[in-house]
């Protein structure tokens, strides 16, 4: 089975018109289509960024707030001035966009402008039909990051079975850290929270994220953690969202393989972000290529007996408890510091609020993941 | 239990007391005949209208009943028009027209003073023409303001910003240019604010500015008082009138223009009230919206349901603050959606009753505070592209149910509006469609309660309150709006309604004439000549905001200092923030006001 599309949507800066896009990215992924959301209000430097990183066959553009042909044509100059020519565009804005407007659009490079009453399954099949060929001989790579992301599409597209690039782990600097936990723990937030420390603290650090989202095969996925990472769609980090393809457990059958290549491409931190997991899910293996594991929970897991069985607890080296400004967050941070010391291990537990500006518990965990005093005073250790 | 939770155990009490009350009337002698006195009291004091051919009628409707209980379910359960619980009204007469000739023996004699009271009330009423407007630079705004006022004599100008200034950022942000000034004006200083509105006597009781903005609503807030201060000295500040939208949860919750955390955004939205109660007695610091709520897809009982513990949430703020509510309650207004689904029979009647009740006696406000002030638009979202005339018919039918439910003021769209921005032909259409429901027709100006309390409308009360207190109980089982809001509890319920609108419109069960249905697959849209704003004028923009900000650069960085500082402390802002715009940029104060509070994270 060919892999699925993967194109990009987003709504263009100082426009916050998502109704007909969020239903639209329904539609496609019914379809069998991959979507990236990057959200709204997003400029065109955060969008061609995100398209070429995340290596998709086209941009779809929902724009309801004028300037609409200002803003393609921008971004189709800028898709080219990257070198990302066979990234296409299209889009629609219901009746902002005149004929005339389409037209002058489509001039400038824009594949195709849907109009008012353009029913969803005729968008669908449109992209369906023009951005499913595969790509066959792809023009040389012009930046590191096109062809970092053209190797993880090979990956990808492999299923896993394309191993990367023989780079020697042992010649990398990259520290790997796995993030994990159930879903709604906050686990994005405070990942972007981080990089935000990351690039202020190291102003020269560069990161990779890779993010998953769950899909069944063959089937299309939402993707949509940019839409809240803020902070990083940002020149010094590489984001790819990935969508499971059927694997259960966290994660898809090419993250390894995607991985390995990221490690190689010299970032100074790898972040691995697995889908919300169950209890027994187990992503990150013992002595594997991660170097880090950190479980994120909140404080609604349950009656406590539910910690004996979340296998990660004896796995993570660090434990964050987010959402701790939310009810029982006391007794919470309480049974899960007494089930990790019958680990008896080196593990670190973290309270934080990642969704408050400035957290001192995001703090902590900056401190211990970077190895910067930033907030080493703060964290307790653990006996 | 949070406030919601006391508003839905007053209504419930409420509707139990006015049960008691039938009770009482049937088995009470004494009660049910002091009810009965009370009763044709009322009608003998009705006063008498005639219409253009003769005919008379009751100024006001009753039902026709004479049973102790029945009376009992009416006073207490609907009470008359302007009286507790409002279901019927805000205020006595609505859109009645003034009495011309006092007639003998009705109104002058039995109801005189009253009657002289409202007919003074009518007689300097304002007109109730308030047409949103902004484009291009802000000289040009101010001309078009000009031009609909003309002939006015009051001034009620509503004003449209931009997309980068919604969004609080500045004309020379990277990537914005093509946006600025389109589909609103261009803010960027104090001194685009005098510009916007020159020429007009901004403390005069005849002039009111709306301004359509929340996300930056403190700010702009400060620069239309720092412009006004300029033009007219420090004195004009607390003969300010009109509104500021600034609604920050429908932001979150449906419309996307939030720039700060939430809770930051409340912080400097409560900093701003705050003020403007204490300085500015006559200005309206919020304006509660649903309307984007229900175009941006939700049912009309989330839209009624959202919008009414939204405003009930921020009362709570208000007062957690100590702001007393008989300053902040009457100071609250509210904007809703009107669309063709049947609960827009009466949603807005249930609204104006759950909010008195609500206000009443989970908040102890007196009378001022209980009114639910409303003013209702069509809906956008219901007008089509294909065979755009008919949109003629959806307004005037949404004209129709808004004014059934006795809204304070009205906008009616323009038929052009799915594929433009409304010519000058079609919005004096919609124009005209007021005045012919409400001056050309009788249906609404001569007697109240025309076409009130059908059995219909009583089965869409019952419904759409039953449907909104169990959205209540929802939210409130949540731990509140701001705990729903963080959960997305109301974007997810609004989306997925939106989706299945979508899906019924595409399989048929919703059925929009000429587009799904009676199509004739013709695209009658006339091809339009859109008004766009020209590179020069986008380009004189940036210059200028350089400009300033190159005059004002040394200033500028002790302002914002000074702005942080205060914030970081905790203390409210907005005196720091009047000082700040007289020598900052719009962007600049927003940049330093999210070093300090952070960034809106959006939710998906």
């Amino acid at each position: 089975m060919a892999s699925p599309i993967r194109i990009l949507t987003a709504v263009p800066i100082c426009d916050g018109h998502d109704s007909a896009i969020n239903t639209i990215n329904l539609e496609f992924i019914r379809h069998g289509i991959e979507v990236i959301y990057l959200g709204y209000h997003r400029s065109v430097g955060d969008i061609v960024r995100a398209a070429i990183q995340e290596d998709v066959r086209a941009i779809g553009i929902s724009s309801y707030n004028g300037g609409h042909v200002e803003f393609f044509a921008d971004v189709v100059k800028h898709l080219k001035k990257e070198g990302a020519h066979d990234i296409k565009v299209f889009g629609g804005g219901g009746g902002t966009i005149t004929h005339a407007d389409a037209k002058a659009m489509e001039r400038k490079g824009v594949d195709k402008i849907f109009f008012a009453g353009t029913s969803l399954d005729e968008m669908a099949n449109y992209v369906r039909e023009n951005y499913s060929k595969p790509r066959q001989k792809r023009s040389l790579a012009k930046t590191r990051d096109i062809e970092l992301a053209r190797r993880l599409t090979e990956i990808e597209e492999a299923k896993g079975r394309k191993a990367a690039k023989s780079h020697a782990r042992s010649t990398s600097t990259a520290r790997v850290i796995g993030f994990t936990g159930p879903g709604g723990a906050g686990k994005t937030t405070l990942i972007d929270e981080l990089v935000l420390r990351f690039l202020s603290h190291k102003p020269k650090a560069r990161v990779a994220i890779l993010s998953h989202d769950p899909s069944v095969v063959g089937e299309g996925a939402l993707l949509g953690d940019r839409a809240t990472m803020i902070n990083s769609q940002h020149d010094r980090v590489f984001m790819r969202s990935m969508a499971t393809r059927g694997q259960a457990g966290g994660l898809s059958p090419a993250t390894e393989g995607c991985l390995r290549e990221l490690i190689g491409a010299g970032f100074d931190y790898v972040i691995i972000e697995t889908v919300g997991t169950g209890q027994e899910a187990m992503p990150f293996q013992k002595n594997g290529i991660v170097d880090m594991t950190v479980l994120v929970m909140n404080p609604d897991y349950g009656a406590r007996l539910q910690l004996q069985k979340i296998v990660m607890l004896d796995l993570a080296d660090i434990v964050v408890v987010n959402k701790t400004d939310q009810a029982r967050a006391r007794a919470a941070i309480s049974e899960i510091e007494q089930r990790l010391d019958q680990n008896r291990r080196a593990q670190q537990l973290v309270a934080s609020v990642a969704k408050r500006h400035r957290d001192s518990g995001v703090d902590q965990l900056f401190g211990l993941i970077s190895g910067d005093g930033l907030a080493r005073a703060a964290t307790k250790k653990r006996r | 239990m949070s406030k919601l939770g006391q508003v839905v155990e007053s209504v419930e009490k409420y509707n139990q007391f006015v049960l008691d009350q039938v009770k009482r009337a049937r088995t009470d002698e004494k009660f049910g005949r002091d009810l009965l006195g009370r009763w044709n009291d009322i009608k003998a004091k009705i006063p008498v209208s005639r219409a253009p051919t003769g005919l008379e009628l009751p100024r006001l409707a009753l039902p026709e009943i004479d049973e102790p209980g029945e009376i009992a379910r009416y006073l207490f359960g609907e009470g008359l028009p302007g009286e507790f619980p409002f279901l019927n009204g805000a205020y006595r007469e609505m859109y009645l027209e003034p009495v011309r000739e006092v007639e003998e023996g009705s109104y002058g004699k039995n109801g005189g003073e009253t009657n002289g009271k409202i007919d003074k009330k009518i007689l300097q009423a304002e007109e109730p023409t308030r047409l949103f407007s902004g484009f291009m630079l802000a000289e040009d705004t101010n001309e078009r303001f000009h031009y609909l006022t003309a002939h006015q004599r009051t001034h009620r100008l509503s004003t449209a910003f931009d997309g980068p200034t919604l969004y609080g950022i500045d004309s020379d942000a990277d990537g914005v240019f093509g946006k600025i000034g389109e589909g609103g004006v261009a803010i960027d200083t104090v001194e685009d604010m005098v510009r916007l509105y020159e020429g007009f006597d901004l403390g005069a009781p005849t002039f009111s500015a709306s301004m359509t903005i929340s996300g930056p609503a403190p700010i702009i807030m400060a620069m239309y008082i720092a412009a006004a201060k300029r033009r007219f000295g420090p004195k004009v500040v607390p003969k300010l009138r009109g509104t500021v939208q600034a609604d920050i949860f429908k932001e979150v919750q449906a419309q996307n223009e939030t720039i700060f955390p939430t809770e930051a955004s409340l912080r400097f939205l409560t900093d701003m009230v705050e003020f403007t109660t204490r300085e500015m007695p006559r200005w309206y610091p919020i304006s509660i919206s649903g309307y984007h709520i229900g175009e941006a897809g939700s049912t009309p009982v989330q839209q009624a349901a959202y919008t009414l513990s939204n405003g009930f949430a921020y009362a709570e703020m208000f007062a957690a603050r100590g702001i007393p509510i008989e300053q902040f309650g009457p100071r609250l207004s509210f904007f809703l959606d009107c669309g063709l689904d049947v609960e827009y029979i009466a949603l807005s009647r249930v609204s104006r009753r759950i909010w008195a009740i609500g206000m009443r006696d989970a908040f102890g406000a007196g009378p001022r505070g209980q009114m639910f002030k409303l003013h209702t638009q069509t809906s956008g979202r219901s007008l089509v592209a294909a065979e755009f005339k008919n949109n003629l018919t959806r307004t005037a039918a949404e004209l129709m149910l808004a004014y059934m439910n006795a809204t304070n003021s009205s906008h009616s769209n323009s038929a052009d509006e799915p594929f433009t921005t409304p010519s000058e032909e079609w919005i004096r259409l919609a124009a005209h469609s007021q005045a012919i429901l409400l001056e050309e027709s009788g249906i609404f100006k001569h007697t109240m309660n025309m076409l009130s309390g059908s059995p219909g409308m009583k089965a869409v009360e019952r419904a759409v309150e039953a449907a909104i207190l169990e959205e209540f109980r929802e939210i409130e089982r949540m731990g509140g709006v701001l705990a729903a809001v963080e959960n997305r509890y109301q974007r997810s319920q609004i989306q997925n309604a939106a989706h299945r609108y979508e899906q019924q419109i595409y399989d048929g069960t919703r059925p929009i004439i000429a587009l799904n249905k009676y199509r004739n697959g013709e695209d009658d849209a006339p091809e339009v000549k859109l008004v766009r704003t020209p590179r020069s004028k986008q380009q004189l923009q940036v210059d200028r905001l350089t400009k300033f900000k190159k005059k004002n650069a040394e200033k500028a960085k002790r302002a914002l200092g000074k702005l942080a500082d205060v914030v970081e402390r905790g203390e409210n802002c907005f005196p720091a923030l009047l000082e700040a715009v007289e020598v900052c940029s719009l962007g600049q104060i927003t940049e330093r006001l999210q070093e300090v509070v952070g960034r809106f994270r959006p939710m998906v």
